[in-house]
């Protein structure tokens, strides 16, 4: 046989006895078999088995559920992430994100709190429907709604709304819990204050704490109440936080409130970079949106169709995932908010509304890309997942 | 039960160039990713206002319009250019150090030396005798191995026969005494991860020649952009892609390929696989050890995970030229080091004086972030070992420490960085890992010693029948390389259905 060229090429004997020796001291590749996904699961499995250990009532709309893992691991997470819980209710395959409202340096399990909802499915299921010991798949926890100690300030200034009060109730329990040197002013925004959530305890910790400062801000108080009302203003916020500056600014809550906190905060002079806001779920009332086309009816229903099988139905006023997921169809889903990019599919033709501001790469915008969780449909659709 | 002439595993550079050149044949082609979107490296993420490019820092082998380079030509075939905007960046990289040091090459021959002798006044003669050096050696390897010379010899090559399997610090040794220029000459080292005193003079002599001659590039939109625009060629050309679906086994009977096994349990026909995967992942995890020949893991045996990589993405709310940023490419270097330091450090966990690239796509493509503000990706490369022993517990607090490290250094170039930042993702090698499924995160592939070069590895080709390899780990690592490689196992597959 000819020779190859480079077997003159000086040094060519060097390279082939090296190969020989690093060879005969190799490594052995077959042990590499699981090694990748065995390790990542550990930090980022896409599913965990979960099962409710406990049911705990908060408020009478609010309960808390304990999950533990049956194999006795559960992955780490940071405070303020999110799980995702995958649900079969009444037939349909969904999701739903709730952040992980204990603390992260609670190992044995992890908790979320859910508040009932109008009219909400998912949510009225978690609150009747399921029971200790029920066995559930979640996600991994996600997120990135989290003290980040590289260039956030050690002061932080939350705003919470509701059941927005979640991440926050992890964070503060694990500053308390593991003393770390973090100061907290929690302003927590509620119609009544029985519908505050961890009242009680938010009131025990920021007694006992110094660095753990608890005001709930009460919308329509009972006759002669004390406290914060009304809504959360810069006024409030610099009332009870003083310097407005080297603070980070963290809200969590319904859209309205950040339409209105976070120009608040931005009187204050306080710059986009110090304020984090935690997606909270698709807008309400979309076709309220600005840009939404006058002439389309929420209750409208167009076609969709799927890589070309039978077209499903779906309503203009409801996100195309809900409609998908109502037909069966399985699209991965995470944050549901439109940040995470889990349900990204494909419009091959038709329009599609969707609020602004959500983060949709540039190029995905470029070749028809779209959110599912937060893209509405204005026409008949044709879509590939 | 589905059939399919081809089915690809894996949507990274490699397999979506193997999927779209197979398609536009006119193959009936699955493609399979586990992810929700394609680009394997080739991709970026949304946080906040910003859009963050993962992987391209310099797309080499474009060249221009009227001087077009190898890759811009394999992209105008698969039909993909008039999709995409390149951007041409006019730097070949610049370096900056904490003492006030900086010095920034332009991506051209001429000034690349001249900007050298004028810097170096005492090494001028070494200078133009070091670029004639990788010029000969370039240009007799494209003569000998690209145009495919019948005839090759010494005599006509003497640069090749003499260089090709040097150690690129003999080459600078023998040629340059300031070890300032030396170092300056290897920092693209970090393209390749190895460390000067373990890189082969080829590969570096083939980078400077490439970024020169065809210029570096970016991409409007990211490198996400290339691999959307691929996809949807692909998808108009009749192919099929199968997001979140995983392959869980290449089905192997009597040496030859049989199909494939999705995630769900769906089997597969098809005679013809490309794995985008790693051959690691293919051999040990996607087929049964039985199909797979001894040689396979003894070949395999002789070669060594490459480093995978520490990286910060930051998206700061202000222009790049308030953080002192004026270049696209920095290498950020305390001291030049010409021994196993690099190496060494690479090996251990926390970051401390490591040499780092921070790319700011922003300088030449003002569009790339938002208007008032500028993103900046910077990264080391690291050996994913150490992070492999990490108590899951603790990784999230290793990581901060990390990070903050890294931008302490950032500090000392870039003063003030800190009190613009935005939004700020960290990446470890773990994150590598879980995104690529390469073991340990390595994100170079194997390691690129000479003995792993081309000429001694099995390359694209299997010994079962009808499986081919596209990725990084089967040769050169890198945009261009891996594109390429995509695009020669379709062929590959084409010419073998031709005389089947």
């Amino acid at each position: 046989m000819k020779k190859a060229i480079f077997e003159e090429f000086d040094g060519y004997q060097a390279i082939v006895d090296e190969i020989a020796f690093s060879r005969k001291h190799g490594t052995d590749y077959t042990v590499f078999r699981d090694a990748v996904n065995q390790q990542i699961s550990l930090l980022h499995p896409n599913r965990i088995t979960l099962r409710l250990s406990e049911i705990i009532d908060e408020t009478p709309a609010v309960r808390t559920l304990r999950f533990v893992s049956p194999d006795g691991y559960l992955p780490p997470f940071l405070a303020g992430q999110y799980i995702a819980l995958f649900l079969d209710v009444g037939g349909v395959r969904t999701s739903r994100p709730y952040s992980i409202s204990s603390p992260p340096n609670q190992t044995g399990y992890y908790d979320i709190t859910v508040r009932r909802v109008e009219g909400g499915r998912v949510s009225n299921y978690l609150l009747d429907e399921v029971g200790r010991g029920d066995i559930m798949e979640t996600s991994g926890p996600s997120g990135h709604f989290y003290f980040n100690p590289v260039f956030h300030d050690r002061t932080l200034v939350c705003v919470a709304g509701g059941s927005g009060i979640t991440p926050f109730m992890s964070m503060i329990r694990e500053t308390v819990e593991c003393g770390l040197s973090r100061t907290f002013y929690l302003l927590y925004g509620n119609q009544t204050l029985d519908e505050a959530i961890f009242h009680d305890e938010l009131t025990r910790i920021s007694e006992r704490f110094e660095n753990i400062r608890y005001v709930p801000v009460i919308e329509g108080p009972p006759h002669g109440y004390h406290g914060a009302i009304g809504l959360i203003t810069g006024g409030l916020i610099r009332e009870i936080v003083g310097d407005p500056g080297r603070k980070t600014y963290y809200l969590c809550g319904p859209r309205g409130m950040y339409d209105f906190c976070v120009p608040e905060l931005q009187r204050l002079g306080i710059p986009p970079r110090k304020i984090r806001k935690e997606a909270y779920g698709p807008p309400a009332n979309i076709w309220e949106d600005p840009g939404w086309p006058e002439e389309v009816r929420p209750d409208d229903e167009f076609r969709v169709s799927v890589a070309g099988a039978d077209p499903i139905r779906a309503r203009a006023g409801a996100p195309l995932l809900t409609a998908l997921e109502g037909a069966g169809l399985r699209v991965p889903s995470l944050c549901r908010s439109g940040e995470c990019s889990m349900c990204r599919v494909k419009i091959v033709s038709g329009k599609v509304f969707q609020p602004a501001g959500v983060p949709v790469r540039k190029s995905d915008r470029q070749f028809g890309y779209v959110h599912a969780c937060v893209s509405y449909p204005l026409e008949d659709l044709e879509i590939l997942l | 039960m589905e059939a399919y002439d081809a089915v690809v595993i894996g949507a990274g550079n490699g397999g979506l160039t193997a999927a779209a050149g197979l398609a536009q044949k006119g193959l009936d082609v699955l493609l399979l990713e586990r992810h929700n979107i394609p680009g394997g490296c080739a991709t970026s993420f949304c946080r906040g206002r910003f859009e963050f490019e993962v992987a391209l820092h310099q797309l080499s082998g474009m060249g221009t319009p009227e001087k077009p380079g190898p890759l811009r030509m394999s992209l105008a075939n698969l039909g993909v250019l008039d999709e995409l905007t390149f951007v041409e960046m006019s730097d070949l990289f610049s370096v900056a150090m904490p003492d006030g040091f900086r010095l920034t090459l332009k991506a051209d021959r001429n000034q690349v030396i001249a900007e050298l002798e004028e810097r170096f006044p005492h090494q001028k003669e070494a200078v133009r005798r070091f670029f004639d050096l990788v010029y000969a050696y370039a240009n007799q390897m494209l003569a000998a191995f690209f145009f495919k010379d019948p005839a090759p010899s010494r005599e006509k090559y003497p640069v090749l026969y003499s260089h090709a399997f040097k150690p690129a610090h003999e080459v600078l040794d023998a040629i340059f005494t300031d070890p300032l220029l030396k170092g300056i000459l290897s920092v693209y080292w970090g393209y390749l991860g190895l460390p000067p005193n373990r890189l082969s003079f080829a590969y570096l002599a083939m980078l400077f020649f490439v970024y020169i001659e065809f210029k570096p590039f970016h991409i409007k939109g990211g490198s996400q952009a290339l691999s959307n625009a691929v996809v949807n060629r692909f998808i108009s050309h009749g192919g099929t892609a199968r997001f979140n679906c995983d392959a869980r086994q290449i089905i192997v009977e009597n040496g030859a390929v049989q199909g494939v096994v999705t995630d769900d349990g769906e089997r597969i026909e098809t005679k013809y696989v490309v794995s985008n995967a790693s051959q690691v992942t293919t051999y040990a995890r996607l087929i049964a050890p039985e199909e797979v020949p001894r040689s396979v893991f003894t070949e395999m045996g002789g070669r060594s995970l490459s480093p995978s990589a520490f990286t910060l993405f930051i998206g700061f709310d202000c222009e790049a030229e308030d953080l002192g940023i004026t270049e696209s490419t920095s290498f950020l270097i305390d001291a030049f080091e010409f021994d196993d330091r690099i190496f060494n450090r690479m090996r251990s966990l926390d970051i401390t004086d490591e040499a780092m690239v921070l790319s700011c796509y922003d300088v030449t493509d003002p569009d790339f972030s938002p208007a008032g503000t500028c993103q900046a990706n910077i990264v080391t490369l690291k050996y994913g070992e150490p992070w492999m022993h990490i108590p899951p517990a603790r990784y999230h607090s290793v990581k901060f420490r990390c990070a903050e490290s890294m931008l302490r250094r950032v500090e000392t170039i870039f003063p003030g960085v800190r009190d613009h930042i935005e939004e700020l993702e960290v990446a470890t090698p773990l994150t590598h890992m879980r995104y690529l499924g390469h073991p340990n995160g390595a994100i170079y592939g194997f390691e690129q010693y000479t003995k792993d070069s081309m000429f001694f590895q099995p390359g694209r080709t299997a010994p079962i029948e009808g499986l081919y390899f596209a990725s990084g780990w089967i040769g050169d690592c890198g945009f261009q390389p891996t594109l390429s490689a995509g695009m020669a196992a379709a062929k590959s597959i084409i010419r073998k259905l031709e005389n089947a």
